[in-house]
């Protein structure tokens, strides 16, 4: 299951020189147009907005060189240690959740049946709606009125004031990106979930394990490598999450949603302070990658390193 | 065999609500679609005479037709190239052994985590050096090809039967033959869900078009319809509408893929 | 590539530089500009956020300049109003502006600083010199419009704020619907008996979280406590003195944070839950746009905002303004356009249909508009006040609101955000 194709053993009866130089040609074709657009559209904007981080830029003039000001500053800027914060707790309230419930779903909903294949259709309809176009929405669900409180009403909860309380309002965009993104991340798991092999489940079965023994010891262990892959996507997806803010809280209430990704576009097109801004950017992407890597390590037998 | 038969009504019970809860929002969407003035926001009701009366209205604004056909130039022009490119590059990425492949992958993750609006206008600058302002190009290219979709399909060609690819190089098929006749029917699922993904996600690109794009002619339907919401004023029902209409096509296109990825998530499974 | 962007990057610096010199050191760019016969050609392009009902009194315009003056053509671009400054800032970062667009004024001084604005060309309007196109502006709206001496667009939709408040709302609370409160103590008075007693209907509401709403609210309290928010050169901050902690203390007493619609202060007050709001011209037409059942006179009116008791009037205001692109190629027939939108036919027409105000000299007499609204607009006029003139203007609005919004929603001490506030400007300045 964990195997790669990289032909690593001389099992092949095809040469293994030639093998590798039609290899390398085949591969170089295939990735090269991708080569092409990451050198040209992120590569080349990377090294610019690099540059960018060590002067002061503000979208008009030459770039003035100003070293290590930017981060300097940084240290000392309380809107991004706000931000930081906001983003992080952001990233652990929209992740663990929708992870762990995307789960609970998928597995069940894995099992082959009518009833779970209209589900599965279902599941996905949150991601095919457009978020920017159903913003308002959104606004309106969590209006004083709306069916955020109808529902919580219904169990006996009074009526909350979700975009207005700073505790709430951070919830309420986990709430609106969870249900977003819920069903890709259901799919994508119920994909990795069929292609597990079946003996191994039996086997399980025949020696008595429990279905959360089984789950535990068998599921999750095999599921690694789909699950590395929901979990970066989702990680990521949280930390650079800016739309759901952008259109729903404008940062508000004093802040409280104020994710990094809408501070650094209000320092970089609002207060058109493009150096500060790309600093600010770089800080992220090192908190990402580092992130990304940690990720890469507790889920190495996901991996083919 | 009595309490697995009541654990699988249970649990399809359990499920069906879950997914239930999951539509509410949905509905919430039709209602507001309804709404007479933005102080009827919260009701659930549906008016379906309004309702009509803002549909009318939308498609009666000229050009609704042609924004809904520039989204489809653009969402379909950014899909088919995505599910090429980024599905060459993921194959490539994960069974191949190339120069600078190493290098990629590492561009591809460190993509994956540099935040967009700082390479705004940087981009900018390369689609302009290119002469793609005012262009369908200068909106398409630049989402041609995603780390996400390059990643998506790595981590999926990474569990390609093994067996399968070497029985192919022993029949003595060129690796370009393998890739598109046994790696790309087995990589199905994961190609038709990046199609999906790219095109909702260019359906709801609002701010690259924006700048991009300085002729009305050009711009998809976030765009346009961004027209009906202005700073202060805006009639709840009408952009409810529109937002409703917008979420269609790709609402059908899912529907009609799942079929699909969800019948062919089986058989790119892998079976040992 | 990436010397090439570089290079194009500090190719459009240089240019940018060198104009701005150019423009400093007296100006004959302009006169060169200015075509032997004075006629307007070309390809113009135009940039503005939409208003339905401007739209409707701009596209005729446009059509009929085009007929009168046939060697031009224009081609306006509606930009949804919370991205018309990132399309403007990525066109003017990559050298491809548009040749005349519509801003706020507030922005004016940040542009021009960063030479990107070209300055008017009086010729083209018809008049011999700068002086003469003052002249025929309300001096405090033009002179809005204007940076280190130099004036950088003509004004239109000037909006003075006052006070609305609903009448149903003051009838119920058994206050009389005739007598809207004139002084802050007054509001505060009036706030308490409007409040209800599971606080869901509040006296006046304030527009939190908005940057340019929380500058004219906090102007009109600290500058009538005779304080201000930044010095009067705009070099340093000035929120932490008394002036300015009282006004914050008093924002923070008045209205309830957690209240919320999703049109904030607007919704709260066009749903009734709020039976007072700080707003301008434009909200007569939006108040019955957003609940059909309001009818303006009957369920709302209108009023100059207060002052404080014993303090000076302060009328918070702001007006956009038309301007050019320095990089235009098209400066003479850009302001030539600009100068037909301004006449003042026009503007009475645009009053009538639009219920925007050009701010031509005499525009309190201008027919088209409600006689109550132009009669406080006109009393307000004489103490209209732009705000801070700075180039950091969003900078201090986005500081400025956070401060506003931590006491309102109890996160600071007033002392600790006008401090906190005065610090993030000393930054920024």
């Amino acid at each position: 299951m964990t195997l790669t194709v990289r032909l690593a053993g001389p099992a092949t009866t095809v040469s293994g020189r030639g093998q590798r130089w039609a290899e390398a040609r085949a591969g170089s074709l295939l990735a090269l147009p991708a080569a092409v657009y990451f050198l040209l559209f992120w590569v080349v904007p990377f090294a610019g907005a690099v540059w960018l981080s060590f002067t002061d830029y503000e979208l008009a003039g030459v770039p003035a060189w100003t070293g290590l000001d930017n981060y300097r500053r940084l240290l000392g800027d309380p809107g991004f240690w706000n931000s930081a914060q906001v983003t992080a707790l952001y990233t652990l309230a929209s992740v663990v959740p929708s992870i762990v419930l995307a789960l609970a779903i998928a597995v069940p909903l894995s099992r082959p049946g009518r009833l779970n294949g209209v589900l599965r259709a279902l599941v996905m309809v949150p991601a095919a709606m457009p978020l920017v176009a159903t913003s308002m929405v959104w606004s309106a669900i969590f209006a004083d009125e709306g069916l955020a409180n109808t529902l919580i009403g219904l169990v006996g909860g009074g009526p909350l004031p979700w975009l207005t309380d700073e505790r709430l309002a951070l919830w309420a965009l986990v709430i609106m990106t969870t249900w977003k993104h819920l069903g890709l991340f259901v799919i994508i798991l119920t994909a990795g979930l069929q292609g597990l092999p079946s003996g191994v489940f039996e086997a399980a079965a025949i020696d008595g394990a429990g279905p959360l023994r089984i789950f535990a010891r068998i599921t999750l262990p095999l599921l690694r490598r789909t699950l590395l892959f929901v979990l970066v996507i989702a990680v990521i997806g949280a930390m650079q999450s800016f739309v759901p803010a952008f259109l729903l809280t404008k940062g508000g209430p004093a802040g409280a949603t104020e994710v990094l990704p809408l501070y650094l576009w209000a320092t970089g097109f609002g207060f058109e302070r493009m150096g500060y801004a790309s600093a600010i950017a770089m800080v992220l992407l090192l908190a990402m990658l580092a992130l990304s890597l940690v990720q890469f390590g507790v889920l190495r037998g996901g991996e083919d390193g | 065999m009595r309490p697995s038969r009541v654990g699988g009504v249970l649990r399809g019970t359990l499920l069906s609500l879950v997914v239930a809860v999951m539509l509410l929002p949905v509905y919430a969407m039709v209602a507001v679609a309804s709404a007479s003035d933005a102080t009827d926001l919260g009701g659930l009701g549906f008016d379906a005479a309004r309702f009509g009366e803002h549909l009318t209205r939308l498609f009666g604004q000229g050009d609704f037709p042609l924004y809904l056909r520039n989204s489809v130039i653009l969402s379909l022009g950014v899909a088919v190239l995505e599910v090429v490119l980024s599905g060459a590059a993921g194959y490539a990425l994960a069974q191949l052994a190339f120069p600078g492949r190493r290098v990629l992958f590492a561009v591809v993750v460190g993509t994956l985590s540099l935040s967009p609006i700082v390479v705004l206008v940087p981009m900018y600058l390369v689609v302009r050096q290119l002469g793609w302002i005012d262009t369908f190009q200068g909106m398409i290219v630049p989402f041609a090809v995603s780390a996400f979709g390059v990643f998506l399909v790595r981590q999926f060609a990474l569990s390609l039967p093994r067996e399968l690819l070497l029985s192919a190089r022993v029949d003595g098929a060129g690796e370009l033959r393998i890739f598109l006749r046994v790696a790309v029917p087995l990589l199905r699922p994961a190609l038709l869900t990046l199609f999906l993904l790219q095109f909702l996600a260019q359906w709801d690109n609002l701010l690259w078009p924006l700048v991009v794009a300085n002729k009305p002619g050009l711009w998809p339907l976030p765009v346009g319809l961004s027209q009906l919401q202005t700073e202060y004023d805006f009639s709840a029902g009408l952009v409810g509408t529109a937002a409703l209409v917008t979420a269609v096509p790709p609402l059908a296109l899912m529907f009609v893929l799942q079929r699909y990825y969800v019948a062919g998530l089986t058989l790119g499974g892998v079976k040992k | 590539m990436t010397l090439l962007t570089r290079r194009r990057l500090l190719a459009a610096a240089a240019l940018t530089t060198a104009s701005g010199l150019l423009s400093a050191c007296g100006g004959s760019e302009p006169e060169a500009a200015v075509p032997a016969d004075g006629v307007p050609r070309g390809k113009l392009s135009v940039w503005l956020h939409q208003t339905k009902a401007y739209d409707a009194v701009f596209t005729k315009l446009l059509h009929s300049y085009v007929q009168e003056f046939g060697g031009v053509d224009v081609t306006p671009l509606y930009v949804p109003v919370d991205k018309l400054d990132a399309k403007l800032l990525t066109a003017f970062a990559g050298d491809a502006p548009p040749d005349l667009f519509k801003i706020g004024g507030w922005t004016i001084a940040g542009h021009a600083r960063k030479g990107r604005l070209a300055p008017i060309i009086p010729k083209a309007m018809g008049v011999p010199d700068e002086k003469a196109l003052v002249a025929q502006y309300d001096q405090n709206a033009i002179s809005s419009l204007s940076y280190q001496g130099r004036l950088y667009g003509v004004p239109v939709d000037y909006t003075i704020c006052c006070l609305y408040y609903r009448r149903d709302r003051f009838a119920e609370a058994g206050l009389d619907p005739d007598k809207p409160p004139a002084t802050w103590e007054e509001v505060a008075e009036y706030s308490k008996r409007l409040t209800s007693a599971d606080g869901k209907k509040v006296g006046l509401q304030w527009i939190l979280g908005n940057p340019q709403w929380t500058l004219m609210q906090l102007l009109a309290l600290v500058r009538g406590k005779g304080g201000g928010i930044l010095s009067a050169d705009a070099g340093t901050a000035t929120l932490a003195s008394d002036a300015g902690v009282e006004a914050l203390r008093y924002y923070g007493s008045v209205g309830e944070a957690k209240l919320s619609n999703p049109l904030s202060g607007f919704g709260l007050f066009a749903t009734g839950q709020a039976a007072m709001v700080v707003s301008g011209l434009f909200a007569m037409d939006l108040f019955p746009a957003l609940n059909k059942q309001l009818v303006f006179g009957r369920s709302f009116d209108i009023a100059p905002l207060p002052h404080w008791d014993g303090g000076q009037p302060v009328a918070p205001a702001y007006t956009w303004g038309w301007a050019v692109a320095e990089e235009s190629k098209l400066p003479y027939t850009a302001w030539h356009f600009i100068d037909y939108l301004q006449r003042e036919d026009v503007a009475a027409r645009q009053l009538k249909d639009a219920s925007l105000l050009t701010p031509v000299k005499g525009w309190e007499k201008l027919p088209g508009a409600d006689a109550k609204a132009m009669e406080i607009m006109a009393a307000s006029a004489p103490h209209a006040d732009f705000g801070p003139r700075t180039p950091v203007w969003q900078e201090m609005a986005k500081a400025l609101t956070d401060a506003g919004d931590a006491v309102a929603f109890g996160k600071k001490t007033p002392e600790r955000a006008a401090a906190d506030f005065d610090q993030a400007m000393r930054i920024a300045l």
